[in-house]
């Protein structure tokens, strides 16, 4: 047994396993792409877990990884010889303010119960992903982008104060304003470098009982960006989502090698939600907006649109395709050059790729978010795009140069990468994409994290002098 | 029969390649439209090059009107210029290294506006492809 194993888990409430105990999915992530195995996996069950995993961590030299639903997809959620807290054993939501619109959870708690806890009062954070079965904490360390995030920014924008576990073992509540707000700017979109969120409060919005959704299409992404425009600066729409849909056309070559292509239409999908008996007024809602085609109005209630996904996701689960490597590339690009990159990227894209995966798109407002690590180009108006296959494992050497030139190329066109996807920077690409919030990124790690205990492998903050560890 | 590489008759074959290339003619259709899209192609010399060696491609919509060797590393003809250790052009041309990743790694150096070649990748993709398609002689 292993030494460390007995003197560990008499500190804790929660569980800790061996690798005899481990399954597959405790030694990678969704991505796929790293396989790590950690010493210990921790499932802690409160607060005081968490402190005194981190300074166990610390008195014996191990690193400590947190993962919530592991739904990362480069070097997050696992651990190569270290502790990886499991978060998602701390799942309890917590108060309900309903005078405040607010509530606490742990930060194990999956969006989708949250949702389903909240319904019966009408409530429902602010923003969801479009995958619900990942957790507050984990998506929050990472932004948290959904559909009605043109209007509210990241999920980490809707946080109101935290309960966190510093690297150093001490704990903290922060807030996005007051003496704690860099400790808090530091937690939200900072991928568990300085901090582990153990409990969140969160801001909640009072949703009503219907949606009706407009299946838009566009056929250029030059009028889809025109009409995003007119669709993002008014007050009609509470959720916009989009894709790329292929409409394969034949064969052609492609440097060479003749493979499928296809003509790429822009589904828009727009929503609002609205009671019973008081219907949106179609004409109205429309008016002003010059879609390729209008070819469906969809009536659902909303309980059913905030899990509008989850069909999908059974599909590719059913598929198979859920357990393939998701590399997946998602950038925030400059609104000035987003159509001449997507249309780049997309002329040449075999449709193929697409099993298994999509292609998103997501018109947003740089405005909306405070977060200071959430990294997005300057300007009012920007377009997010996701190219998200699912590979199988014989194919990945193929297609790892396009994605990393795919990758390059948005980069250079003044993009920033949204970083749960597959990320491989060299040191230099990394200070690039913080700019000038890499020092104090890096300041913040010294200031809380100053054994540089917390999720290393991924983002190459430099470490305080002499910081050495086993893990 | 291999065309030596940096002969006239080499230039012939690519500017062939390049106007009988259906993949380029189509990915190419905007290349130089309304801007210059000559390009100039410097081999710079290196430890099996002894001197350095320039490719003039004069191409617009689609087509190439001259491909020649030239014996100046600039030309004012050139609307870009793409620079690079020979042994680098040459794993290029044999497909050992992909021009859009020696470019966006800075191996291969850009001269002129590179916003507008990067909105041309899939052009200047298939212009590589042709280039590595003439059948070629190395010294």
């Amino acid at each position: 047994m292993d030494r460390l194993f007995r003197p560990l888990e008499e500190k804790l409430s929660g569980v800790v396993l061996t690798p005899d105990q481990f399954t597959s999915d405790d030694q990678t992530n969704f991505g796929r792409v790293y396989h790590w195995t950690p010493r210990f996996v921790v499932r802690p069950k409160t607060h005081e877990d968490v402190v005194e995993t981190v300074r166990f961590a610390r008195e014996q030299g191990l690193f400590v990884s947190t993962r919530g639903a592991a739904h990362s997809q480069s070097q997050l959620g696992i651990s190569r010889g270290g502790i990886l807290l499991d978060m998602k054993s701390m799942d309890r939501v917590l108060a309900l303010d309903e005078k405040a619109d607010t509530v606490d959870v742990e930060a194990g708690v999956v969006w989708r119960d949250l949702v389903h806890h909240l319904k019966k009062h009408r409530l429902v954070p602010r923003v969801l992903t479009n995958n619900l079965g990942v957790t507050v904490g984990g998506t929050v360390s990472m932004a948290g982008i959904g559909v009605a995030s043109f209007k509210y920014g990241s999920q980490g924008d809707n946080v109101v104060e935290m309960d966190v576990v510093t690297g150093a073992g001490e704990s903290v509540t922060c807030g996005p304003d007051g003496p704690e707000a860099d400790l808090f700017w530091s937690v939200v979109a900072g991928l568990g470098q300085v901090a582990i969120a153990t409990r969140l409060r969160l801001r909640l919005r009072r949703f009503k009982s219907l949606t009706r959704t407009y299946y838009l299409l566009y056929d250029n992404i030059n009028q889809f960006m025109a009409d995003s425009e007119k669709i993002m600066n008014d007050s009609r729409w509470d959720h916009i989502e989009s894709w790329s849909s292929p409409c394969p056309q034949g064969i052609k070559p492609v440097d060479g090698r003749r493979q499928p292509f296809a003509k790429w239409f822009f589904p828009y999908h727009l929503t609002v939600e609205y009671e019973d008996g008081s219907p949106p007024d179609d004409a109205a809602l429309l008016d002003g907006l010059t879609p390729y085609d209008n070819l469906y109005t969809d009536d659902i209630p909303t309980i059913d649109f905030f899990e509008r996904m989850i069909p999908v996701f059974e599909l590719w689960k059913k598929a198979g395709t859920w357990d393939f490597i998701h590399p997946w590339m998602e950038c925030v690009l400059p609104w000035d050059t987003a159509a001449a990159y997507i249309d780049q990227f997309l002329v040449d894209l075999s449709p193929g790729i697409l099993i298994g995966g999509h292609i998103l798109l997501w018109p947003a407002k740089g405005p909306t978010s405070r977060s200071r690590l959430f990294m997005r180009p300057e300007g009012e108006n920007l377009v997010g795009f996701g190219i998200l296959p699912a590979i199988p494992p014989g194919y990945w050497d193929q297609v790892r140069p396009m994605l990393d030139n795919a990758s390059r190329l948005c980069i250079e066109m003044g993009a920033k990468r949204y970083l749960s996807g597959y990320i491989d920077f060299t040191p230099e690409e990394w200070k690039t994409h913080y700019g000038d919030k890499w020092d104090w990124f890096a300041g913040c790690k010294h200031r809380w994290d100053p054994d540089g205990l917390l999720n290393p492998g991924f983002v190459p903050l430099p470490s305080a002098p002499g910081a050495a560890r086993k893990g | 029969m291999a065309a030596k590489f940096g002969t006239e008759e080499w230039a012939t074959a690519l500017k062939q390649e390049i106007n009988d290339s259906s993949e380029y003619r189509n990915a190419a259709n905007k290349w130089g439209v309304d801007f210059n899209g000559n390009l100039l192609f410097v081999f710079e010399a290196d430890e099996g090059t002894p001197i350095d060696r320039s490719l003039m491609l004069r191409l617009s919509g689609g087509s190439c009107h001259e491909a020649e060797f030239v014996e100046t590393t600039s030309h004012p003809d050139a609307g870009f210029v793409l620079r690079g250790p020979a042994h680098l052009w040459r794993e290029i041309l044999e497909r050992k290294t992909m021009a859009a990743t020696a470019i966006l790694t800075g191996k291969l150096h850009v001269e002129g506006e590179r916003m507008q070649l990067l909105k041309h990748t899939a052009a200047n993709r298939a212009l590589i492809h042709c280039t590595a398609s003439v059948d070629t002689g190395w010294d």
